[in-house]
């Protein structure tokens, strides 16, 4: 398998080549500007937001946007040089599947933004109060659960959203997902704007829901628009962020996302907004052609895979010699539309690393793999791992050996120990306590596979602060960072979900010391494992007897 | 010095701006005048000769229904990444038609004029020559964007 056959990314053409290349000189010569004393820092801040460039608490950090989760093995290879030149020889995957590197100069960033541009990659409104990359389902394309692939319609709106002359200024940042698989593996009901792509006949038409989010506010999104025609995508969407650019609050930056302007008019009448506004863009020149719709998701046909046969037999026989490996099938492989092929999940969720950090040598591993074990192209997932999507099933053990050698195996898909968690306060200036450590804790303390794959399914999330970008409202088990009087000190939260039935955790009570983390979970899990009634997972028990008991059990002996 | 940029182009400002309750009286010639007291006045103003201010939140439809009589509309900025201006100018062009002066005043940074000439204003006022020529030349740092604007109303996948 080559990675020249079907390779399933966007194609760029002359007019997207040339627009990177301008926008990487524009941003040079921003960076000039700012360093001969032409803007302040504030002015710059904005402009180098817009291009992905923060300044953390040691040092700039550049998030890297990676369109939908989507890339090729050439652009990892670039992403691994990039970290090696550039960086400290490693890049961090995000919650929103893009990748960043936490050590670039602010004079040399230009040269990475080159660098990136021959690979048809760009850091473009990865950072700011404007629309960021839009994220769809790791599986997309390859799941057995699919309806349609949402990835052409993620490229069409990140084109459209790119520099929009008029939404590039917003109140806040804005995020949108797409779903178009029976499971909701992209968070839709939790973002600024989520879409639920589906098919009715021979037509792809979409469900809205505006409003939802997590941060200080968090809330479930609610629909205001069901099976709007692919066609009127883009002019919809102009409906709806034209009547949150207007109105959206400005004044309050914890009050400006959409999610407060849709709850202060009220869903009901926010749609009738956005109706309005509608009224005089529907079928305008924004209405997409069908020449264009096929244009892009011809980019994304499935590849012409060689016939296989389903290896059942084979892998039977080597799950039952290698306990590790058939705990890995067991969570980490998952079903193929296609027979004979699987989509493997390389998780980063291995034990003293940070979750979502992976070494250059990792990246060009993987990068590799996604040549000889299907065809140049990977994913990265809201969970922070690589997955790889067409990986035939003759080839499972030897990827899982290769894997394993780069500590890339873990078998703790969905997992306790697969946390999700945000940089924290060992790397970010915003978070009001460390995360990191916290993971690393509860994945020493729980590092018995039989007993983590008879509890079963359990997310756990891990947010530095209330911004939340380790989504902690939505771990069936969500844990907060909180100052307490300069102490650091976290919140423990239960029952979240942001699959198809979204919900958000419940707060136990007050929080705890770093120290009683750990503790506390083990707690949480003992009440679990004696509640639940067979092999209920955690989440159904957790929603079935509420937070009470676990509250008992916690706070028996605080007095 | 206040550098108005029209057209692309440097040019000397023919008109004077008058803050809310300082409007002279009679009115001089080529004078901004406050939304609400141009409207006030506006029976008695000669026609099209009076321009108006407003600020980016103001209701595009308190202010478009009057385009036809406005040869300059001037939108306020409060800060330079506050995006109100830019739909407001937006819909004065493409809704109600306004083909006067379109001007963009305030805090506006070089690197936000790209956006305002897309978004229809013909007019901005930068703070000073300098960053008036950073402006004008951020206009056509990138040579073709993917989505329609005022300036191009047909988006990039309808021309290829």
């Amino acid at each position: 398998m080559g990675a020249a056959s079907g390779l399933q990314v966007y194609r760029y053409e002359e007019f997207d080549q040339r627009f990177i290349d301008e926008r990487v000189a524009q941003y040079r010569e921003q960076t000039q500007r700012y360093l001969a004393g032409e803007l302040t820092d504030d002015q710059f801040l904005q402009l180098r937001l817009r291009n992905g460039l923060y300044i953390q608490r040691l040092a700039p950090m550049l998030r890297i946007a990676v369109p939908y989760g989507t890339l090729s093995s050439e652009q990892l290879r670039a992403l691994a040089e990039i970290s090696r030149r550039y960086d400290k020889g490693y890049g961090h995957l995000t919650t929103r599947q893009n990748v960043q590197i936490n050590w670039p100069a602010l004079e040399v960033v230009p040269d990475i933004l080159a660098d990136l541009a021959k690979v048809r990659m760009h850091c473009i409104q990865t950072s700011g109060s404007c629309i960021r990359n839009v994220t769809t389902d790791q599986f997309a394309g390859v799941a057995a659960d699919e309806r349609v692939d949402a990835r052409p319609y993620c490229e069409i709106v990140r084109q459209w959203s790119t520099q929009h002359p008029e939404f590039d200024w917003l109140p806040r940042k804005f995020k949108m997902a797409f779903n178009g698989a029976a499971a909701d593996r992209a968070a839709i009901h939790v973002h600024d704007i989520g879409i639920r792509v589906d098919r009715t006949g021979d037509e792809v038409v979409f469900d809205f829901l505006v409003g939802g989010g997590l941060g200080r506010t968090p809330a479930i999104g609610s629909v205001i628009r069901t099976g709007l025609p692919e066609r009127h995508l883009l002019t919809y969407l102009e409906a709806i962020m034209r009547v949150y650019n207007r109105y959206g609050r400005r004044d309050n930056k914890y009050k400006a996302r959409i999610k407060i302007l849709v709850r202060a008019m009220t869903p009901e009448v926010f749609r009738d907004r956005v109706d309005a506004e509608w009224e005089h863009l529907k079928d305008g020149p924004s209405t997409l052609t069908p020449e264009e719709i096929d244009r892009v998701v011809r980019c994304f046909e499935p590849p012409a895979y060689p016939r296989r046969e389903d290896q059942a037999a084979l892998l039977a026989e080597r799950r039952l010699a290698s306990p590790r490996f058939n705990a890995w099938m067991r969570n980490n492989v998952a079903a193929h539309k296609v027979p004979g092929y699987a989509v493997v999940t390389l998780s980063t969720k291995l034990t003293g690393v940070p979750p979502g950090d992976v070494s250059d040598v990792q990246m060009d591993a993987v990068a590799d793999w996604a040549d000889r074990f299907g065809f140049g192209e990977l994913r990265i997932g809201h969970e922070q791992n690589f997955v790889l999507p067409d990986v035939p099933q003759e080839h499972l053990f030897e990827l899982w050996e290769r894997a394993d050698a780069q500590g890339l195996a873990s078998a703790n898909l969905g997992l306790l120990t697969d946390i999700v968690c945000c940089p924290g306060g060992d790397y970010c200036s915003l978070a009001n306590a460390k995360s990191i450590p916290v993971a690393e804790a509860i994945q020493r303390e729980f590092d018995d596979y039989d007993y983590l794959h008879d509890l079963g399914p359990i997310e756990l999330n891990i947010s530095g602060c209330m911004n939340a970008c380790g989504h902690h409202h939505v771990g069936h088990i969500g844990i907060l960072g909180v100052d307490k009087k300069g102490a650091e000190f976290y919140q423990i939260a239960l029952g979240g979900h942001a699959g198809e039935d979204a919900s958000l955790g419940k707060i136990l009570g007050p929080s705890f010391s770093r120290d009683e983390v750990t503790g506390v979970i083990g707690k949480i899990l003992t009440v679990y494992v004696d509640e639940r009634i067979e092999a209920e997972p955690f989440l159904h028990c957790v929603r079935r007897i509420g937070i009470a008991p676990f509250k008992e059990r916690v706070y028996a002996n605080a007095g | 010095m206040p550098t108005l940029v029209r057209d692309l182009e440097i040019v000397p400002d023919a008109w004077t701006l008058v803050a809310s309750g300082a409007v002279p009286a009679p009115v001089p010639a080529r004078a901004i005048l406050p939304f609400e007291e141009w409207r006030e006045r506006r029976a008695v103003l000669p026609v099209g000769r009076t321009g108006t201010w407003v600020e980016g939140d103001v209701e595009a439809e308190a202010v478009g229904p009057h385009a036809a009589n406005l040869p300059l509309i001037a939108v306020h900025f409060p800060a330079f990444a506050d995006g109100r201006g830019l739909s407001l100018g937006a819909l004065l062009r493409t809704r109600y038609g306004f083909d006067g002066e379109l001007r963009a005043y305030g805090d506006i940074l070089p690197d936000l004029a790209q956006y305002l000439h897309r978004s229809g204003f013909d007019a901005f006022v930068l703070a000073d020559r300098r960053s008036a020529e950073v402006a004008i030349a951020s206009v056509g740092s990138i040579t073709d964007h993917y989505q329609a604007s005022v300036r191009q109303p047909v988006p990039a996948f309808r021309r290829r």
